[in-house]
């Protein structure tokens, strides 16, 4: 599903990812982990194809994101639920138009979004903060409103880029646990952490990017 | 397919009302901008189809007028008597010399009190104070109607010529002398009004290029979140073209309605007594004109959109 084949990213011949090598399949919940400054956010971002390779190969569903035509990067970006550590969240948009966003770039009618929106607020908890504004939540609460979003779609892949880096150990086992859920109803999970403790929570395969 | 482009559309106009609501000052700025510059273009419309619409009164009615010069003023009867004698000699003198030129179709002699009295009958909005005037101050006419075909500027001017070098005329018009007049003021009136028209374009362009580009620096982050989950540059920027075009047709419509408000109120309450004396019919713009100024303005807001995201995405 995604594939890097000796990878290597640099920014002014500083090398952030030196022959960078993995694989994950369909359906896994797999950690990448590494020192803070290790390229760990560079890797998430290279699947999106945020970032491009310097050298080396990456496939994301059998397309090569170095190879990628501008114009196919929002149609790649719809296939794969992005969380990012920030947030990034409309500070402007209430929590349900938030989560509707993704349905509609995609151009899905109002009364599907209604019902996904609904439905996704439902299993993160937080329906009842539907008409509330992302500033008026806590963390945990942003952090369970971009996760919503970033499965509203139903995704084939969900990474998510420090999720719990601003969080306490309660609410991270909670965004966890919210995480397993959906992995186990077929979504492939990446999660890029520094955090020990949450690896330890999640118990899955682990990619340390550092010893590739 | 057809429902989920629905669905684009709907999404569109939902952003580009977004977009207007979070930007309500900035936009009455644009707005207000735009509609003067809109209001000056179809101000400048107007006053070209008045003018060429005079000169067209000119090219339908092929003649040419005659003024006599007025003959010694004394007060006996006798001397009266003799002087409209004397008038009708002269007129017919000069008429039979008329008829003689290729081309004429009629010729008609106005003296002083039939002058009066057309003046009366032409002009009933000023019959009060057309009464408080003496006929014999009226000037006696001889009006020349052409055959249509007979239209040559040479030919004219030819007669004209010969006319002016009569004893006892004064005065000689003719109506394709005041179309060559008037088509040389419309010429500079068409210069200017381009001159004026480009400037007001580029400005109205400057305009909703700000607009749209203090929208895109404002939301920049919301751009970047927007194209993180997928956002194609197109769904973007049409809510922006979009945005940018109800700017332009409020604008133009508000443009509009001043002008029209301006026309009813001043020119036609005010001075239609005034300009029918000059049998000038005041007309306002048609459908066609008020929609080449339409597309005018709507270009202006697609191309101000157009430069404003050209840069960004």
């Amino acid at each position: 599903m995604i594939e890097f084949t000796h990878v290597y990213k640099s920014y002014d011949k500083n090398y952030i990812l030196r022959d960078l090598s993995f694989n994950i399949y369909k359906g896994e919940f797999v950690f990448i982990t590494g020192p803070s400054g290790a390229g760990k956010t560079t890797t998430m971002k290279m699947v999106i194809a945020m970032e491009k390779p310097t050298h080396g190969q990456i496939n994301v569903f059998n397309e090569d994101i170095s190879a990628i035509q501008p114009k196919q990067i929002p149609f790649l970006r719809r296939k794969i639920g992005f969380v990012f550590q920030d947030f990034k969240l409309l500070i402007n948009r209430t929590v349900f138009q938030n989560v509707a966003l993704g349905l509609e770039i995609s151009g899905v009618s109002g009364s599907i979004i209604t019902k996904n929106v609904t439905e996704i607020l439902k299993a993160v908890e937080l329906y009842q903060t539907k008409d509330e504004y992302p500033l008026s939540l806590s963390g945990g609460e942003q952090q369970r409103v971009a996760i919503a979003r970033a499965l509203v779609q139903n995704p084939s892949v969900l990474i998510a880029d420090e999720p719990t880096g601003n969080l306490d150990f309660e609410t991270a086992s909670i965004i966890i646990d919210i995480l397993k859920s959906f992995n186990n109803k077929g979504t492939t999970m990446i999660i890029a952490t520094h955090d020990k403790t949450l690896i330890e929570l999640g118990r899955a395969r682990v990619i340390d990017i550092t010893k590739n | 397919m057809i429902s989920q482009k629905i669905n684009y559309l709907n999404n569109y106009f939902k952003i580009a009302f977004l977009n207007i609501k979070s930007n309500i000052a900035g936009n009455i700025f644009a707005l207000s901008i735009m509609s003067f510059s809109f209001f000056i273009m179809l101000f400048f419309m107007l006053s070209y189809i008045n003018i060429y619409n005079y000169m067209l009164s000119f090219e339908k009615n092929n003649t040419m007028i005659i003024f006599l010069k007025n003959t010694n003023n004394k007060n006996s009867e006798e001397a009266h008597f003799n002087k409209v004698r004397f008038n009708r000699i002269i007129a017919s003198n000069i008429i039979n010399k008329i008829k003689k030129f290729k081309g004429v179709k009629k010729v008609k002699y106005y003296s002083n009190k039939l002058s009066y009295k057309f003046m009366i009958k032409h002009t009933p909005k000023i019959k009060s104070i057309l009464a408080k005037i003496k006929p014999a101050y009226f000037p006696k006419i001889i009006k020349i109607y052409f055959n249509s075909n007979y239209i040559s500027k040479i030919y004219l001017s030819n007669i004209y010529l010969r006319l002016k070098s009569m004893r006892h005329i004064k005065f000689v018009y003719y109506s394709k002398l005041m179309e060559d007049r008037i088509n040389q003021f419309i010429f500079f009136t068409k210069i200017i009004g381009f001159i004026v028209l480009m400037f007001l374009f580029i400005s109205s362009v400057f305009v909703s290029y700000s607009a749209i580009k203090l929208i895109i620096l404002r939301k920049q982050n919301d751009i970047e979140i927007l194209k993180l989950i997928g956002a194609t540059n197109n769904y973007i920027k049409i809510p922006m073209y979009i945005e940018s075009g109800i700017g332009s047709v409020f604008a133009f419509i508000l443009s509009l309605i001043l002008l029209f408000a301006i026309f009813n109120i001043f020119i036609y309450y005010r001075f239609n007594n005034f300009l029918a004396f000059f049998k000038i019919n005041i007309i306002f713009l048609s459908s066609f004109d008020v929609f080449i100024i339409f597309f005018v303005a709507l270009l202006s807001g697609i191309l101000g959109t157009y430069f404003s995201s050209r840069k960004f995405f």
